[in-house]
């Protein structure tokens, strides 16, 4: 991602009626600026049921390659990307850990203004 | 309008019947059912629809075509500039038609007018042969590059649209060379390239989206004379911007759209007869509007009378704040005033003409417009 893709363009070097001439391209939009409540994932407590990962609209949650204490091969949470998170919340929301209550998985926390 | 659509033979046709539109898909149907053309026709719920199936046949890269009037035309209204902020370059005739309230299928230009602003070409056709010619050009100036805009083709309504002429149709070879073929640069259909339409456009981008149609409008006008010009060479029938009739030394003239340009000759011819120096200048490409052109044309008029087929309630008519703004910046305007004519299919006739000449008439004489604006052949006033 070079600076220079994100410049803004001038009228004359944008493609006709606005098409967008490239797949794939929603991942270079920073939704994280949207955010009011940010989500701190706490690696203590997480089992890796991948709740968040499957429930988050914005792929936000990264996976990395662990394994189970048995030793089996299994995809874990990585860490939150906040470029793409919007703090929507869904993750803390339904994340088990925090359902049963006696600890958390998932934070909200305000965004310092 | 049908012959043209059959030579043209877009992949695509969307309409829905509307009177008096209905004619030129009725008669494009048959040619469908007789494989006269490759056409799909695509008969759809509402002109909403049309429009999108148009849209969505265009940005695959076929031609597509439609036709309408009046309602059908404001069902369209959101899909209009969807379709040219897209920058589809397709093809409608609208037969022009009044607008409900009032539930009337007669003539007036409310609804083309009401269209102004939603970034389609609109040429305007005096008579059957102009809009067979002015759908032949259509493709050639919609598609080109550097415009890539929808067109309009306007016509009068069962004036125009339902009167029977002797009028010379080319043969289709001559018309198809001179068409030639669409070229795209994106296709939906093209899954090795996908690309995306329609996207959020907000105001880091809007405006230069804006800014690029305003000048694809631009370059809309030198392509219009272009085409005309080549339309000409091969077909041998002369069309400008618009049509100086009787023009170059007219003291008095009138602006004027379509089919009631035929009672302003016919009465101008009278006049001319009797030693008048009376003129007209009938307006044929509307969108975009050739102010320059109008303004050298009418530089030495000692006064110009507008007729407008449509009434902007709260505001004159919308080819005369046209005229006036294209007449502003000579240095010793000519005197301008406006009527409103023909409302709902009211008949205007050369009398009615001959009044208007002899109202400019008096109005030079005296140095003063008495009425800027008004309306023809209303009961009451």
């Amino acid at each position: 991602m070079s600076d220079n893709k994100y410049k803004l363009k001038d009228w004359q070097d944008l493609p006709k009626g606005g098409v967008i001439p490239e797949g794939g391209n929603a991942a270079d939009y920073e939704t994280g600026t949207w955010r009011t409540k940010r989500p701190v994932w706490k690696e203590e407590n997480c089992i890796h049921c991948m709740t968040c990962w499957t429930f988050c609209p914005e792929e936000a949650y990264k996976l990395r390659d662990g394994e189970t204490k048995s030793g089996k091969p299994r995809k874990e949470i990585k860490e939150v990307d906040y470029y793409h998170c919007k703090g929507c919340g869904l993750c803390a929301k339904e994340c088990p850990i925090n359902k049963k209550g006696d600890k958390t998985a998932i934070d909200m926390h305000h965004e310092e203004t | 309008m049908a012959e043209a659509m059959r030579q043209i033979n877009p992949e695509v046709v969307a309409a829905f019947p509307i009177t008096p539109s209905t004619q030129v898909i009725e008669d494009f149907a048959k040619f469908v059912a007789d494989a006269r053309v490759d056409t799909e026709l695509v008969t759809v719920e509402s002109e909403h629809s049309a429009m999108s199936a148009c849209i969505g046949a265009s940005l695959s890269g076929a031609r597509a075509m439609t036709a309408t009037s009046s309602q059908g035309l404001a069902l369209m209204w959101e899909m209009l500039y969807i379709a040219s902020s897209m920058r589809q370059p397709i093809m409608m005739t609208l037969v022009n038609r009044a607008l409900a309230g009032g539930i009337n299928i007669h003539c007036d230009h409310g609804d083309s007018m009401g269209a102004r602003d939603a970034g389609w070409i609109q040429i305007y056709s005096e008579n059957n042969q102009e809009a067979y010619d002015n759908m032949v050009m259509a493709p050639a100036i919609a598609e080109n590059a550097g415009v890539r805009l929808p067109i309009m083709v306007c016509q009068d309504g069962f004036i125009i649209s339902h009167s029977i002429e002797t009028m010379q149709i080319e043969d289709d070879e001559g018309v198809r060379s001179f068409i030639g073929e669409r070229l795209t640069e994106h296709s939906l259909l093209d899954t090795d390239n996908p690309a995306s339409w329609g996207a959020l456009d907000l105001a880091d981008y809007y405006i230069e989206h804006k800014r690029a149609q305003i000048d694809a409008m631009a370059n809309a006008k030198t392509v219009i004379q272009e085409v005309s010009e080549r339309f000409n060479e091969q077909f041998g029938r002369k069309y400008e911007l618009f049509e100086s009739y009787r023009l170059e030394d007219a003291e008095r003239v009138i602006v004027a759209i379509s089919s009631v340009s035929g009672e302003i000759k016919q009465t101008i011819d009278t006049l001319r007869e009797k030693g008048e120096k009376v003129g007209l200048l009938k307006i044929r490409v509307f969108r975009p509007f050739p102010y320059d052109e109008i303004r050298e044309a009418l530089k030495n008029a000692g006064i110009v009378a507008v007729l407008d087929r449509s009434a902007s309630f709260g505001a004159y008519g919308p080819l005369f704040g046209e005229i006036r703004t294209a007449l502003a910046d000579l240095e010793n305007p000519p005197m301008t005033y406006n009527r409103t004519f023909g409302l709902g299919g009211r008949e205007t006739f050369p009398s009615d003409i001959a009044d208007i000449f002899a109202e400019s008439e008096r109005y030079l004489q005296g140095g003063k417009i008495e009425k800027v604006s008004d309306i023809l052949n209303v009961r009451g006033d």
